[in-house]
């Protein structure tokens, strides 16, 4: 665990210096995420124009749930998001021999190795906006429910990152991963509206096998109804369901991989 | 630049788009399905949880119809993928090869640009044909081929106007050394400015008064609202001609960074 621990620092002093050679970039990404966020809150605001509540929630209450995909998204960007990006190209140019000769485990090196230090600011403005969500919520929320509210919410995060991976694993077979990066960002627009929204059907695969309204917003709801175990034990299950699920594809796919002498 | 080059270029980029038939079936269906599915989510809530019968003028089922264009033609207005690539011939050093070609570089970028729509017109006319056998069309909606085509040509005049509101963000590669966070934040602004996440019509008043001056709504609100038929002839006339317009003058500003950019280039890339 130590090992892994400083390696990780050892990732993280290699971001940081790396981001700070590329100084506008670092800039035009947090104007970037402010300005997700403001079209994010500017459409709620608009839609709330026109209702008191959406999938069973007031707009306090959905001001919490944004915020919360807010935070969920920057620390997607900033700890996953980059190493999902190259994925598929280790696959594709072979270069994932690198990855699988290392002494630690090829799949924690590869899924947090690229830390974006220049996303990570927006980390810190996202965790403000949440912040000043809750504080402006007309009731105070019990300590229980904002500890089980943050536990829930990194769990969920983690679920983030094993559903991207997941839709990415199959480049092993496929080798082009635009469709599937498709798919992915097509689903995971789903994670950032309110789960009361979603009847039928779809309302069940969205929490149960493609479980992205489990992100955010099962969480949220942990603010709102109280803890029960049912939401805790719901989230819980699924997300160790699904990253079973995804460690069996992985160790399939590596068996498919045919290195760069392909 | 000859048309007859010009058309070539389009010809080759189509070819190019369309072979990736995989990714072309799952953008088409998927992301079409995925994007409309929450849209009839999120509309549905908003209407029953409201009680409202009209909103912002739109019943449910036209609200629906409007997101079923509005997604369709996005895709056609915004353009696929080419959004890196005139910052990445700078990053490269690609672009040497465009500045010794005897044609101009914007024209040539443009061409590709429209060769790459393919796709996204295939998908037009397969959904666009599916909907209209599949739904009834609601009673606001007054679909005729005079508005498609009044639509299509607003779309046309709409992604030249994209076109452009992205090259100056793209020169910015001849600066900064990332340039990809300026094309997502276009992204995002014009889909909540043009009507692409929200017709133009539910905003507040006020703010309706301000979007007024602003570009982005000849991106994805008019050419929708032309096709639904909610816009008349003459008022298209004039909304056409207004999209020249800024594609007119933000085309100057994009030749005028374009200029100033082409003095720092070096050429070797970055």
């Amino acid at each position: 665990m130590g090992r892994y621990l400083r390696l990780y620092g050892y990732f993280l002093r290699f971001s940081f210096s790396k981001a700070l050679q590329f100084r506008l970039d670092f800039y035009f990404r947090v104007g970037m995420d402010a300005i997700w966020y403001g079209v994010n809150l500017a459409f709620f605001g608009v839609l709330f124009q026109h209702t008191g509540a959406l999938g069973g929630w007031n707009y306090d209450q959905v001001l919490v749930f944004i915020c919360g995909v807010f935070l969920s998204d920057a620390l997607h960007m900033t700890v996953f998001a980059n190493n999902m990006w190259w994925f598929p190209f280790l696959v594709n140019h072979g270069d994932l021999d690198y990855y699988l000769v290392r002494p630690v485990s090829s799949l924690f090196f590869l899924s947090v190795r690229d830390f974006a230090a220049n996303s990570f600011l927006n980390l810190l403005l996202a965790v403000g906006i949440l912040v000043w969500a809750i504080a402006r919520y007309p009731q105070p929320f019990d300590a229980a429910s904002l500890v089980v509210y943050v536990a829930l919410l990194l769990v969920g995060v983690f679920l983030h990152y094993v559903l991207s991976l997941l839709f990415l694993i199959p480049v092993f077979w496929l080798h082009s991963a635009h469709g599937l990066r498709e798919i992915y960002f097509s689903f995971d627009r789903f994670t950032s509206r309110p789960h009361g929204i979603y009847r039928g059907w779809m309302g069940r695969v969205l929490t149960s096998i493609l479980p992205f309204a489990l992100i955010v917003s099962y969480p949220t709801s942990v603010l709102f109804d109280g803890v029960t175990w049912q939401v805790v034990v719901h989230v819980l299950a699924a997300t160790l369901g699904v990253f079973l699920f995804m460690l069996w594809l992985w160790r399939r796919g590596l068996r498919a991989y045919a290195s760069a002498s392909s | 630049m000859s048309p007859r080059l010009f058309l070539h270029i389009m010809s080759v980029e189509a070819r190019t788009k369309m072979s990736y038939r995989v990714d072309f079936w799952i953008n088409a269906v998927v992301g079409f399905l995925a994007s409309f599915g929450l849209m009839v989510f999120v509309w549905s809530a908003v209407f029953r949880e409201s009680g409202e019968v009209r909103i912002g003028g739109y019943d449910l089922p036209t609200m629906l119809f409007y997101f079923v264009a509005v997604i369709l033609y996005g895709k056609l207005v915004r353009g696929p993928q080419l959004q890196g690539a005139v910052s990445s011939d700078i990053y490269e050093g690609g672009l040497n090869r465009y500045l010794v070609f005897p044609t101009s570089y914007f024209l040539f970028k443009y061409a590709q640009n429209l060769g790459s729509l393919l796709p996204a017109l295939m998908q037009l006319f397969l959904f666009g044909i599916w909907f209209l056998f599949l739904l009834d069309l609601p009673p606001d909606v007054e679909l005729s081929p005079l508005t498609v085509l009044m639509g299509l040509v607003s779309v046309a005049a709409a992604n030249l106007l994209y076109f452009v509101l992205l090259f100056p963000l793209q020169c910015a590669a001849f600066w900064a050394d990332n340039v990809w966070s300026l094309s997502v934040a276009l992204r995002f602004v014009s889909g909540l400015l043009g009507g692409f996440l929200l017709p133009l019509s539910v905003f507040p008043e006020w703010s309706r008064e301000i979007l007024v001056w602003l570009p982005f709504r000849f991106l994805y609100d008019f050419p929708v609202n032309v096709s639904l038929g909610k816009i008349g002839v003459l008022e298209w006339l004039a909304g056409l001609g207004l999209t020249l317009a800024w594609a007119a003058v933000i085309g100057l500003v994009g030749r005028a960074v374009w200029k100033r950019g082409e003095l720092q280039y070096s050429g070797i890339g970055i």
